[in-house]
């Protein structure tokens, strides 16, 4: 268990910068996810946490000592690889046992056993201690690699996108077990992922990273309901969230945003901060930022909403999502799976004005929600239920 | 554009599998499928099903053992590929790397004669259908993979072959690209209404695109039919277990009678669940089948539930879903709730069950058990 | 269909036994050879008093065994010193990047373009300018051209199909980086090390240019060794063959040994090579 801190990490290879000044502070007992696109510095920023990979400049601390010079053996982490990185001609005993028979972490054969059959047992694995890698399949592997960090008690597990090699199937089913057995690593973790739904599903906090900066760092009521930009607002969310042209018009002391067609008024929630937070940035051009689930449609004609045409729909599992073409705009929303609907049909469409995410035109960083009273709630009631 | 029809296909590859006790002898074992005129069809299933073996025999790159392929009125078994009028576009895209994306799409009508103003009128009649206008005095090289796959298709529907291959089409794109090209596959199909065949193991490409679905296992038809149909009315518990995210949670279960109502029982739990009435003719106390339900169709009772308790075992907060799960024995049972309420791992919760959204399946066949009408 | 198989087997059982006698008999010829006498050697062919008088004057009248260790000695600690060199240099250019790379590696492997002919006169003279004309370690260093680039070309290749992660994971696991590398690496290359170490062996032991040239009284290989039964008066073809015979032995017993894993210990690590 450790509290971890990364203080001004910058790390090159040749002339591409991998980490641009990332500063990071991972509590004791965190499960601490770090997500972003491919490319974006995520495994260089875990290699750095476990030695594998010397910063140019910056501290790595654990528990406030600085851990720069400590070779990865002596930094007591464990580290759950994408590629599993199982030892191919070992058995999965022998594997997980490997950290308890180094020279550093060495127990006698008795704690051994006892340790390794706890673990398998945790992930479910112990009926095939006996066998090699070769003979396991990929969720098995990764289990194994699982257990082979879970054996011991290190200052931090470090987790490499364990779960990205697995289908889609097994990887929904493997991060909801991960999520069971959180309570079990009973240490810090730090997770890299690129998919939405782990890092959502799994984090206490998330920090986002894209080439190579730290972009946010939050609950996932924060960066979900409150993204710092809209790189953030794009990334978390499936299906994405619609982002559309707006424009502040006031009219007779009433404030709207036009978005979508010219002429398309929607009044802005009076008793919200959202007014004043507008007015103050200075702009009238924004983006407006709705999420898919919270988009409204309907078939029969009706004023006031926007009119537009079904231009896919597709079932995503247990619902679906409509794509809806306005002028040349897409909107995306969530629809039942048995929805009866044809393409290019007529669609009417309300944006929910009072869900509203607003960035700023130019610089795309966020600049308020509608909806801070509702986000303020949820993010109450999440801390009172304590972290998960 | 035609019709097409699969009568009793065989597939056996000649060196695989020496015994002949092995039960996989088929890479496809009598199939048979129909489909019409301008449908979309996708064959889905895991890897090593028969789907692409399937689509190879179509398109005439792998021999048939046995059975016949109709397109339109015509028997293709024995013609050549260039001359079964198809159109394919497979996952990598095999793209000519000299050529520009112009010279690429227009190979193959070159290749046939086709005059040159001819050429040129039809691929920018088909290059706005994929986006790609703005490409074609490009090099491949300097293409991303989505751009890629769309000359890929444009390639193969430029010569408006009756029917169209698609294998596995987005496999090697990323998330936001593959959602972004499968929603322009589904665009232009629309367009041409060309019949295509669409091969995948992406259970949510097959559902999206896909006017019948056919659904393979172990070279063997599962079940061919609507995506709904396939969603509400599994054949058997490999299907139901395929379709749907988060699949359909499937317990082996014990029947008991008590006090003349039937309940489903599971090892190792509490949980007990009255079966629908529905099924009663079928059961006996003591059978002991598989039962499936979707995690759509399980509920968090609410204080007055007469819902089982029990404790979550997973919590999963994906922001605009949540997930709960629970453990039945050693399975665990997920549920989908769009309500905010949030759960703390262990915390008791009451169960309930909407009986008449189960099916059932035999223990030993996987065959679905259906209720007498 | 069945008889169609039966006569497809005999054809192919045929042309392969057709074959193992064209490649055999030249080696059976020479075992033959080993038994005759002077006087029966060239108008019998396959019919003679078979005689141990051949062995008997090679083997305890002659040094042989002096040169038979001679080559041993030579041969077994240019393999070693390959392999203790050959192993890191291998590991580092599987691992680490480092400007001029390929260049560097494309050098060693050179090492076996040019004919050894042609090397040899210059090397000829630099030995007997330095002394190390005529000893162990002037063979011992000249055998690493044969030995060397060998090894470090299979061996990179078994470096480069491990993952870097397992390695990662093993020092994540609390062990140092030489631990890692004996226990972890070392058992996961050892097919590539053992058959490239041995197929190694065989090309030292079997080298005749450079023991010819680099060498002659104090250290003398088995392979020059054997034109000594060609005398200025006659040629001994039997005591020849009897050299011949037994300095072969040591590469026919590790080819037999090591032939299951020799194909695919070497091809193992060469596909992505």
């Amino acid at each position: 268990m450790a509290k971890i801190e990364l203080l001004n990490i910058t790390k090159r290879f040749g002339k591409f910068t991998a980490l641009d000044n990332v500063n990071l502070e991972i509590k004791d007992n965190e499960f601490f996810v770090l997500f972003g696109p491919a490319g974006a510095g995520k495994t260089t920023l875990l290699n750095t946490v476990a030695g594998l990979v010397m910063p140019e400049e910056g501290l790595v601390k654990f528990n406030g000592e600085i851990m720069n010079k400590v070779d990865p053996s002596h930094r007591n982490v464990a580290m759950v690889f994408e590629n599993y990185a199982l030892y191919p001609n070992l058995t999965v005993y022998e594997n997980i046992a490997s950290p308890l028979r180094s020279p550093l972490y060495k127990k006698d054969d008795a704690t051994i056993d006892k340790e390794v059959h706890r673990v398998a047992k945790i992930l479910r694995i112990d009926h095939l201690v006996e066998r090699l890698p070769s003979q396991l399949s990929n969720g098995q592997k990764q289990r194994v690699a699982i257990g082979r960090a879970l054996v011991r008690n290190p200052n931090v597990f470090l987790m490499d996108e364990p779960i990205a090699h697995l289908d889609a199937k097994l990887r929904h089913h493997m991060r909801s077990e991960l999520k069971e057995m959180q309570s079990s690593f009973n240490s810090t973790v730090i997770y890299v992922t690129h998919d939405f739904l782990e890092a959502v599903s799994l984090g206490d906090r998330i920090a986002i990273i894209n080439e190579g900066k730290i972009v946010q760092v939050g609950t996932r009521e924060e960066v979900y309901y409150t993204p710092c930009n809209e790189f953030v607002a794009t990334l978390v969310g499936e299906p994405e969230i619609n982002l559309v042209d707006g424009r502040l018009v006031v009219d007779n002391g009433k404030y709207y945003v036009e978005v979508m067609q010219k002429g398309y008024l929607m009044p802005l929630p009076e008793n919200s901060g959202i007014i004043k937070k507008l007015v103050d940035s200075g702009i009238t051009e924004y983006h407006l930022g709705f999420r898919p689930n919270n988009v409204k449609y309907t078939f029969q004609k009706q004023d006031g909403l926007l009119r537009g045409t079904v231009y896919s729909f597709e079932s995503i599992g247990n619902k679906a999502v409509l794509i809806a073409k306005i002028g040349d705009q897409f909107l995306r929303m969530i629809a039942p799976n048995d929805l009866q609907v044809k393409l290019d049909q007529d669609v009417y469409v309300e944006l929910p004005i009072s869900k509203a995410t607003f960035f700023n035109a130019q610089t795309t960083q966020f600049i308020g929600t509608s909806d801070e009273a509702a986000i303020y709630r949820l993010v109450q009631e999440q801390l009172s239920k304590g972290v998960q | 554009m035609s019709k097409l029809i699969i009568k009793n296909l065989y597939k056996r590859y000649e060196n695989k599998g020496k015994k002949k006790t092995d039960k996989n002898e088929f890479a496809v074992n009598n199939l048979s499928l129909e489909c019409e005129d301008g449908e979309f069809i996708a064959i889905l299933g895991p890897s090593g099903c028969g789907k692409t073996t399937t689509l190879r025999m179509i398109a005439g790159l792998e021999d048939i053992t046995a059975g016949d392929i109709y397109i339109g009125d015509t028997r293709i078994n024995d013609l050549h590929p260039k001359d079964r009028n198809i159109g394919l576009a497979f996952e990598d895209y095999a793209l000519y790397p000299p050529l520009t994306v112009y010279d690429n799409i227009a190979f193959n009508l070159k290749a046939k004669g086709v005059p040159a103003d001819e050429i040129k009128r039809r691929v920018h009649e088909i290059a706005p259908l994929l986006k790609v206008e703005d490409l074609l005095d490009k090099m491949p090289v300097s293409l991303s993979g989505g751009q890629k796959q769309r000359v890929n298709i444009a390639r193969a529907i430029v010569r408006r072959p009756g029917i169209l291959l698609l294998d596995e089409p987005l496999s090697h794109l990323d998330g936001k690209m593959r959602q972004a090209l499968r929603t322009e596959i589904k665009r232009l199909h629309n367009e041409i209404k060309c019949t295509t065949v669409y091969v995948t193991h992406d259970q949510l490409e097959a559902m999206s695109l896909a006017d019948r679905m056919a659904i393979m296992n172990l070279g063997v038809l599962q079940q061919f039919g609507t995506p709904m149909e396939v969603y509400d009315d599994p054949a058997n518990e490999f299907v139901a277990g395929f379709i749907g995210e988060p699949p359909m949670n499937i317990l082996k279960t014990t029947i008991i009678k008590h006090e003349n109502d039937f309940y489903f029982t599971f090892e190792n739990s509490e949980l007990r669940i009255l079966c629908p009435r529905r099924y009663y003719d079928l059961l006996k106390d003591g059978m002991q089948v598989k039962m499936g339900v979707r995690p759509t169709d399980i509920y968090v009772g609410g204080p007055d539930s007469k819902g089982t308790p029990v404790k979550v075992a997973v919590f999963e907060d994906l922001c605009a879903e949540r997930r709960i799960g629970v453990r039945v024995g050693e399975e665990l049972v997920m549920m989908i709730t769009e309500d905010e309420t949030r759960y703390r791992q262990g915390e008791q919760i009451k169960l309930e069950v909407n009986g008449e959204k189960t099916h059932l399946f035999d223990l030993e066949t996987g065959n679905r058990i259906r209720p007498k009408k | 269909m069945r008889r169609k198989r039966m006569i497809n087997n005999a054809v192919k059982n045929g042309l392969l036994a057709l074959y193992a006698i064209f490649a055999l008999f030249p080696l059976f010829w020479m075992v033959l050879i080993s038994f005759k006498s002077d006087a029966q050697m060239f108008n019998t062919t396959f019919i003679f008093d078979p005689t141990l008088e051949n062995y008997e004057a090679v083997l305890l009248r002659t040094d042989y065994f002096k040169y038979f260790f001679d080559s041993v000695i030579v041969s077994v600690i240019a393999v070693l010193v390959s392999v203790l060199a050959g192993v890191p240099a291998a590991y580092a250019l599987a691992r680490y990047n480092f400007k001029k790379k390929e260049d560097l590696a494309f050098t060693i492997l050179s090492f076996r373009f040019a004919p050894e002919i042609l090397v040899v006169l210059p090397l000829f003279m630099i030995y007997q300018k330095i002394g190390l004309y005529d000893t162990y370690f002037g063979l011992i260093w000249v055998y690493q051209l044969i030995t060397m680039p060998l090894l470090i070309w299979v061996i990179r290749g078994y470096f480069e199909d491990i993952s870097v992660e397992i390695e990662h994971a093993a020092m994540v696991d609390g062990y140092t980086w030489w631990q890692v590398f004996l226990k972890r690496l070392l058992p996961l290359i050892k097919p590539g090390l053992v058959s490239a170490s041995l197929l190694a062996f065989i090309f030292a032991w079997n080298n005749f240019t450079f023991p010819l040239m680099l060498s002659g009284t104090k250290v003398e290989t088995i392979t020059v060794a054997s034109l000594k039964y060609i005398a200025s008066d006659t040629v001994h073809y039997g005591q020849m063959a009897v050299a011949a015979t037994v300095s072969a032995l040591p590469a026919v017993i590790f080819a037999l040994c090591i032939q299951k894993h020799l194909v695919r210990g070497l091809s193992f690590g060469a596909v992505k090579g």
